[in-house]
C-alpha cells in the first residue's frame, strides 16, 4: 500500500515540476515587456503633453480673432438697419411721388382691362370674327397685362370695339374658308348679315368660336326658313325677307334639333306608310271617277240634246234605245223593259264609290292601330327602363300620335272628295232612274200628236 | 282702318297661339258658309220663278193623268229637286268634317308637345305650354265651326224638304 501512495506522489511531483519551469520562462517575457512599454509611454504621454501645450497658445489666438470678427459683423449690422429705415422712408415716400404722378392713369388701367376683357368675349364669339379672324389675341393681352396698356394696345382695344360696331350694321359678303361635315375644308362665297346669321347658297352657317371655324349646320331649318337664306344669299341689289336668328345661333341651333315634316312622316313607320297608301287609292280611285262621270254627263248632255238619234255610247242613249225598239208596246211593259235597263246601267255609274268612303272610314281606325302599337312600345319601355327619363319614352309616343295624325290627314281629303264624287253620281243617277221616263214620255207624246 | 288692322293682328295672334291646322278650320268653314250662303239665295230668289215656271207649265197642259204626264211630272220633279239638293252633301260633309279638323290639330299640338319632351325633357312646362295651346285651339276652333254650320245646315235641308212637298202639292192631276 505504501508503496503505491509513494508511487502517486513522486508521479504528481514530477508533473507539477514539469509544468512550473514552463509558465516561469513567459512571466518573465511579461514582466520585461510590461517594463518596456512603461517606459515608451511615459514618453508619449510627454510628447502629447507637450503638443497640447502648443496647441493651447494657437487656440487662444484664433478665439481672439473670432471676437474682434463677432465685434465688425455687430457693427456692420447696426450700420446696415440704420440704412434699411431710411430706405424704408424713401420707398414710401417715391410711392407717394408715384401715385401722385400716376394720377387718374390708375383707373384707366382697370377700365381698360375690364373693357378688354367684355370685348374678347363679345368679339371672339361674333360671327364678324368669320371676316376679320384674329382680333381676339391683342384683347386677350390686354386684359391679362399686369402693367398699364401702351398708347398701341389702347388703339387696338378701340379699333376691335369700332370695327364690331360697324361691321354689325352691315350686310358683306366675303369668301371663307368652310369646314364640312365630313371634315373636308372648302372656300366658298359667305354672306354676313349683322351679327345676327352667316348664310350660304346651301342656307344657313354656323360660326364656331372655339375653333375659329366656319361650318355648315349639321341640319338646315325647315324648307321655308332655309330657303330664304339661299334666296337672300342670290341677291344682287333690293330687298329680300329673311329670317334672322336675333339671339346669334341659339335659335338656329334649336331649330336644327327640331324634326322635319318628312322626318316626322317617316316616325309613322309601317302604319304610316299603309295610310299613305290608302290615301293615294283612294284619290286615284276618284281621279277615275271623276273622270269617267264627267264624260259620261257630258256625253248624257249631248243625248239630252238630240233625243230622236239615240247614241249607244251613253247610258241615256241606251235607255231611249230600249224605247225605240218597244216603240209598239204598251206603257206598262215599257216601264219594266226601262227598269231593267236601267239596273243594267246603275253599277256602272256608283261603281268605287262605296270604296273610297271605306278608305275614308279605315284610315282613321289604322291610325288608331299606330296609336296602340306606339303605347304597346311605351310600356315595354317603362317596363325595362322605368318612366324616369321622359326623353326615352316620347320617341314612341311620337309614333302613337303620328300615325293618328296621318290617319285623320288621310281621311279628310277622302270625306271631302267622296261627297263630291257621290253627290256627281247621284245626280247622273237620278237623272236615268227618274228622269229618263220623263224624257222619253215627253218624246211618245211629241210624236203621237 | 285702323280698326281692320287691329282686328286682323288679333287674328293673326290667335293663328299663332293655334297653330296652322286653324287655316284649315278656316278654309273649312269659309267654304262651308260660302255654299250655305249660296244655298239659301237660292232658295229665297231663284227658286221661285222656277216653281211657278213649272205649275204653269204643268196647268198648260192638257193631259195631267195617263202614264206620261206621270213620268213627265216625275222628271219635272226630280229637276227640281236635284237644282234644290246639290251641294247639301258637301255642305253636310264638311260640318262633320270640321270637329275632324281639331281633332286633327290635337294630335298636332300633342306631337308638338312630346317633341319638346324628347328634346327639353320636363322641367319646365311652360316650354310644353305652346303645344298644349296648339292641341286645344284648334279643337276648340272645330267645335265652333261645327256647331255655327249645324244649325243652319239643318235649317237649309228642312226648308229643302218643305220647297219640295209644296212643290209635289201644287202639280195635282187635275
Amino acid at each position: 500500500m505504501k508503496k503505491v501512495i509513494n508511487f502517486v506522489l513522486l508521479a504528481a511531483s514530477m508533473s507539477a515540476g514539469i509544468s512550473a519551469t514552463a509558465s516561469a520562462n513567459s512571466l518573465d517575457d511579461l514582466l520585461k515587456q510590461v517594463k518596456n512599454d512603461r517606459i515608451s509611454e511615459a514618453k508619449l504621454d510627454k510628447k502629447r503633453e507637450a503638443e497640447f501645450l502648443s496647441a493651447r497658445a494657437d487656440k487662444q489666438a484664433l478665439l481672439n480673432k473670432a471676437k474682434k470678427e463677432l465685434a465688425d459683423q455687430n457693427a456692420r449690422n447696426a450700420r446696415l438697419t440704420k440704412e434699411y429705415a431710411a430706405n424704408e422712408i424713401t420707398l414710401a415716400q417715391k410711392e407717394v411721388e408715384l401715385d401722385n404722378a400716376t394720377g387718374t392713369l390708375g383707373e384707366m388701367f382697370g377700365v381698360s382691362r375690364a373693357a378688354a376683357a367684355n370685348a374678347y368675349g363679345a368679339i371672339s364669339t361674333s360671327i364678324v370674327s368669320a371676316e376679320f379672324p384674329g382680333r381676339g389675341e391683342a384683347l386677350n393681352r390686354i386684359a391679362n397685362a399686369k402693367e398699364i396698356p401702351s398708347l398701341p394696345d389702347l388703339e387696338e382695344l378701340w379699333f376691335a370695339l369700332q370695327t364690331e360696331m360697324t361691321q354689325s350694321g352691315k350686310v358683306s359678303q366675303f369668301t371663307a374658308e368652310i369646314t364640312n361635315l365630313d371634315g373636308s375644308k372648302s372656300t366658298e362665297t359667305v354672306t354676313r348679315v349683322g351679327t345676327f346669321n352667316l348664310l350660304s347658297k346651301d342656307g344657313f352657317l354656323n360660326f364656331n368660336d372655339e375653333l375659329g371655324q366656319v361650318q355648315p349646320l349639321a341640319k338646315q331649318p325647315a324648307g321655308y326658313i332655309s330657303s330664304t337664306a339661299s334666296n337672300f344669299f342670290s341677291l344682287n341689289s333690293g330687298y329680300a325677307p329673311l329670317y334672322v336668328d336675333p339671339s346669334r345661333g341659339a335659335i338656329l341651333a334649336l331649330e336644327t334639333r327640331k324634326k322635319t315634316l318628312s322626318e316626322f312622316y317617316h316616325e309613322g313607320k309601317q302604319v304610316g306608310y299603309g295610310i299613305t297608301v290608302l290615301l293615294i287609292l283612294g284619290c286615284l280611285i276618284a281621279l277615275e271617277r271623276m273622270i269617267v262621270l264627267g264624260a259620261m254627263g257630258a256625253k248624257i248632255r249631248a243625248q239630252e240634246k238630240n233625243m230622236e238619234q239615240p247614241n249607244e255610247n251613253n247610258p241615256l242613249g241606251r235607255l231611249l234605245k230600249v224605247y225605240h225598239d218597244n216603240k209598239a208596246v204598251d206603257a206598262e211593259t215599257l216601264e219594266l223593259k226601262l227598269d231593267e235597263a236601267i239596273l243594267r246601267e246603275t253599277p256602272k255609274v256608283d261603281r268605287g264609290i262605296n270604296l273610297i268612303k271605306m278608305f275614308a272610314a279605315i284610315a282613321p281606325l289604322m291610325g288608331l292601330l299606330g296609336t296602340v302599337i306606339g303605347m304597346i312600345m311605351t310600356f315595354q319601355t317603362i317596363t325595362l327602363f322605368g318612366t324616369g327619363d321622359p326623353k326615352i319614352m316620347a320617341g314612341n309616343i311620337s309614333l302613337a300620335l303620328v300615325t293618328t295624325a296621318l290617319g285623320l290627314i288621310c281621311a279628310l281629303p277622302l270625306i271631302l272628295i267622296h261627297s263630291i264624287v257621290a253627290s256627281r253620281s247621284k245626280s247622273l243617277l237620278q237623272k236615268l232612274d227618274e228622269q229618263s221616263a220623263g224624257l222619253i214620255a215627253a218624246i211618245a207624246e211629241k210624236e203621237s200628236k | 282702318m285702323l280698326f281692320l288692322i287691329e282686328l286682323w293682328e288679333s287674328v293673326r295672334s290667335f293663328i299663332a297661339t293655334g297653330g296652322d291646322v286653324l287655316y284649315v278650320v278656316a278654309f273649312a268653314l269659309l267654304l262651308m258658309w260660302v255654299l250655305m250662303v249660296e244655298r239659301f239665295w237660292f232658295l229665297s230668289s231663284v227658286y221661285p220663278k222656277m216653281r211657278d215656271d213649272i205649275v204653269n207649265r204643268w196647268n198648260a197642259r192638257e193631259d195631267t193623268t195617263s202614264w206620261y204626264a206621270h213620268r213627265i211630272r216625275d222628271t219635272w220633279i226630280s229637276e227640281a229637286t236635284e237644282l234644290l239638293e246639290q251641294r247639301l252633301l258637301t255642305i253636310k260633309t264638311l260640318v262633320a268634317m270640321c270637329p275632324l279638323i281639331g281633332l286633327l290639330g290635337t294630335v298636332t299640338g300633342m306631337i308638338g308637345v312630346f317633341e319638346v319632351m324628347a328634346q327639353q325633357g320636363t322641367g319646365n312646362p311652360r316650354l310644353m305650354a305652346s303645344g298644349i295651346s296648339m292641341a286645344t285651339i284648334p279643337t276648340m276652333a272645330g267645335m265652333v265651326a261645327a256647331l255655327s254650320g249645324v244649325f243652319f245646315s239643318s235649317r237649309l235641308d228642312a226648308k229643302v224638304k218643305l220647297a219640295k212637298a209644296k212643290l209635289i202639292d201644287s202639280l195635282p192631276h187635275h
